[in-house]
């Protein structure tokens, strides 16, 4: 009830506005030094404010590679909120879940038949992401809002897809390099192709997300409760978790395995509006843009001109977040 | 507890992910166990009193090298990915993840390990229980560290003047090639996968590439990677505009064709004027009697650019 009057629009438009600052930041520096003036004149439309080669650096190198990020830091932020929603658990993150895990036995099998083309490696990673997060449903079963049995079954799924892409790694071992550079993580060579696809599939599954996110809340409430709502919990929550998963598996296809963004990200946001309600998805989508654009800003100048895992800088962020959550006691 | 789990997780992956191009760059000597360094010992001060005759050789460099000292007939066993010279007795022993056991089985009296496989050190110690000499193979950074372990390996099986002989033909070949083909002022890539894994000066292979004087673009970011492979950011790596770029990934489906598609490498020189090559992975991830085929092939590519 006092959701409206706590749920302020000037919060998104003020993500928003940082959103649009890191994009700024994030195309501006990089291991070539392009020059501020001269990057801004050419993303207004110039063609000769900049080298041939640095233009080429800009347009096809750092561009796509800027919003491949933000792309895949709104998917991971958004989907481990609503992950948080329908199991009823603070802790819930497409990575603790194993869902992240059966989205990368996915997207390996993809690797071993040959078929990792890019528009197809987010259904292989769907695929697997999909039957990891229903066997951690069924597996943690009515006691699934208890932190510590969701995130047991989801330490033993995650563990079952890892066991099982290790095998896959063993016995094939030609592609082996590919896929370890894969999970480290992508964003190193990303173009606009990968772009236009993962934009494509995030679309419908942020789409859908956004479209329910209102009755999501109802999903905090017991399976009466929202049933004398008029909601009809049972598939809401399907569609919840479809729409999340296939966000994940979007994520992971193009970014590797990149945690924490999903954990940290809506706890941000939802103790910054002091409330739980889902109505903030669209700014934590914002926000979970804006910290994987910057930190992708750090994995390549950190160490420029060489690269550094993007998943050490958000596990480095992450990491120690998720202890405070934890000793907070997983109350939201 | 999980937020250990994760670390750890993280942390393994990224140790596993960099094995396929571990090195340690602290030392090119090999270490050799005690029960080798013994009969090293007694190698070089008289005639060995008793070569190994039952080697397991886990390490494909290491196998070329026993075949090319004229050891061959000692060796019971190689690993998976020993499958060179034709012939060799290939098992499916794994130089990655060396298994005690399954070592144990072949009975050897001599083990060569690579000091980067999985849990080397412990693997070695329980060998060295089971009464089995273990030479630990570091990988050298450069051509002088692999004859090094020419020179160990011969003497450790009884074909130290053997193994001279040989270093001494590929000193002279080599110092052959690369008068002929030396060309300074060259911006050379060497690819080691399509995420832009490089080599640079302070590895074997990029030693290769400063022996001919050329320019190693991925000596800028050596800093990054303490054993010498880092990963380079697109940006720079087109920016850094190489006339020569050579696919040691050619096995795993890079090509001219599949580089040129990549998102604006069609404004490197070396994209422009065709100037890709590839070069075999084994020859290029190994410092057997081949390097002087490794030096031959990087020639031929550096004769292809003047």
């Amino acid at each position: 009830m006092s959701g409206k009057r706590i749920w302020n629009w000037r919060v998104t438009a003020g993500f928003a506005a940082l959103l649009a600052l890191a994009l700024l930041l994030a195309v501006s520096l990089g291991p070539i030094n392009l020059g501020f003036p001269a990057v801004l004149r050419t993303l207004l439309g110039s063609r000769d404010a900049l080298s041939p080669i640095d233009q080429t650096v800009l347009l096809q190198i750092r561009l796509p590679r800027v919003i491949l990020a933000g792309l895949v830091g709104a998917a991971l932020a958004t989907s481990g909120a609503v992950y948080q929603t329908v199991f009823r658990n603070p802790l819930a993150d497409p990575y603790l879940l194993g869902i992240a895990a059966g989205a990368g036995l996915g997207a390996t099998v993809a690797f071993v038949l040959g078929g990792a083309s890019v528009g197809l490696l987010p259904l292989f990673a769907f695929v697997g992401g999909i039957a990891a997060v229903l066997v951690t449903f069924v597996v943690a079963g009515a006691r699934r809002s208890d932190p510590r049995t969701l995130l047991l079954s989801g330490v033993a799924v995650g563990s079952f897809a890892t066991a099982a892409q290790t095998y896959l790694f063993q016995s094939h071992t030609q592609v082996l390099r590919t896929v370890y550079s894969w999970i480290l993580g992508q964003l190193v060579v990303s173009d606009w192709p990968t772009v236009a696809w993962t934009a494509g599939y995030l679309a419908v599954a942020l789409g859908v997300l956004f479209a329910i996110s209102r009755r999501l809340d109802g999903l905090l409430l017991s399976d009466e409760e929202a049933y004398s709502l008029g909601l009809k919990p049972a598939r809401l929550r399907a569609l919840a978790i479809a729409a999340a998963t296939l966000a994940t598996a979007t994520a992971v296809a193009a970014g590797g395995l990149i945690g924490f963004v999903g954990l940290v990200i809506p706890h941000l946001i939802r103790g910054l509006l002091q409330r739980a309600t889902n109505r903030a998805l669209p700014t934590i989508a914002l926000a979970g843009a804006t910290f994987l654009i910057l930190a992708d800003l750090g994995a390549r100048t950190l160490v420029s001109p060489a690269e550094l895992p993007i998943g050490v800088i958000t596990a480095f962020v992450g990491a120690p977040f998720f202890l405070y959550v934890l000793r907070r006691g997983g109350r939201q | 507890m999980r937020t250990f789990n994760k670390l750890f997780a993280a942390a393994l992956v990224a140790a596993i992910a960099i094995t396929p191009f571990a090195t340690d760059a602290a030392s090119a000597k090999p270490v050799v166990g005690a029960a080798a360094s013994k009969s090293l010992a007694q190698a070089s001060s008289k005639k060995p009193a008793k070569a190994p005759v039952r080697i397991i050789s886990l390490s494909p460099s290491a196998t070329e090298i026993l075949w090319g000292i004229g050891a061959a007939k000692q060796v019971a066993a190689v690993d998976d990915n020993s499958n060179f010279p034709a012939g060799v007795p290939t098992s499916k022993l794994s130089s990655f993840t060396p298994n005690v056991e399954a070592i144990a089985a072949y009975n050897p009296d001599l083990v060569i390990l690579q000091a980067n496989a999985t849990k080397a050190t412990e693997v070695q110690a329980a060998l060295k229980k089971l009464g089995i000499a273990v030479y630990l193979e570091q990988t050298p950074n450069n051509t002088a560290g692999a004859y090094t372990e020419f020179q160990q390996l011969g003497a450790l099986t009884g074909h130290a003047s053997q193994a001279s002989r040989l270093v001494a033909t590929m000193r002279k070949q080599i110092k052959g090639i690369v008068s002929l083909f030396a060309a300074p002022h060259i911006r050379v890539f060497h690819e080691l996968d399509n995420t832009l894994y490089s080599a640079a000066s302070k590895t074997f292979i990029g030693a290769v590439y400063k022996d001919f004087g050329v320019t190693n673009i991925a000596d800028a970011a050596s800093g990054a990677d303490k054993t010498g492979y880092p990963q380079l950011s697109a940006e720079y790596l087109i920016k850094a505009n190489p006339q020569v770029v050579v696919l040691a990934d050619g096995d795993w489906g890079e090509t001219k064709a599949t580089v040129s598609e990549r998102a604006g490498w069609s404004a490197i020189d070396a994209v422009k004027n065709g100037k890709v090559f590839t070069i075999g992975s084994d020859i290029s991830s190994r410092w057997g009697p081949r390097l002087v085929d490794l030096y031959r092939a990087v020639g031929n590519i550096i004769a292809k650019v003047n």
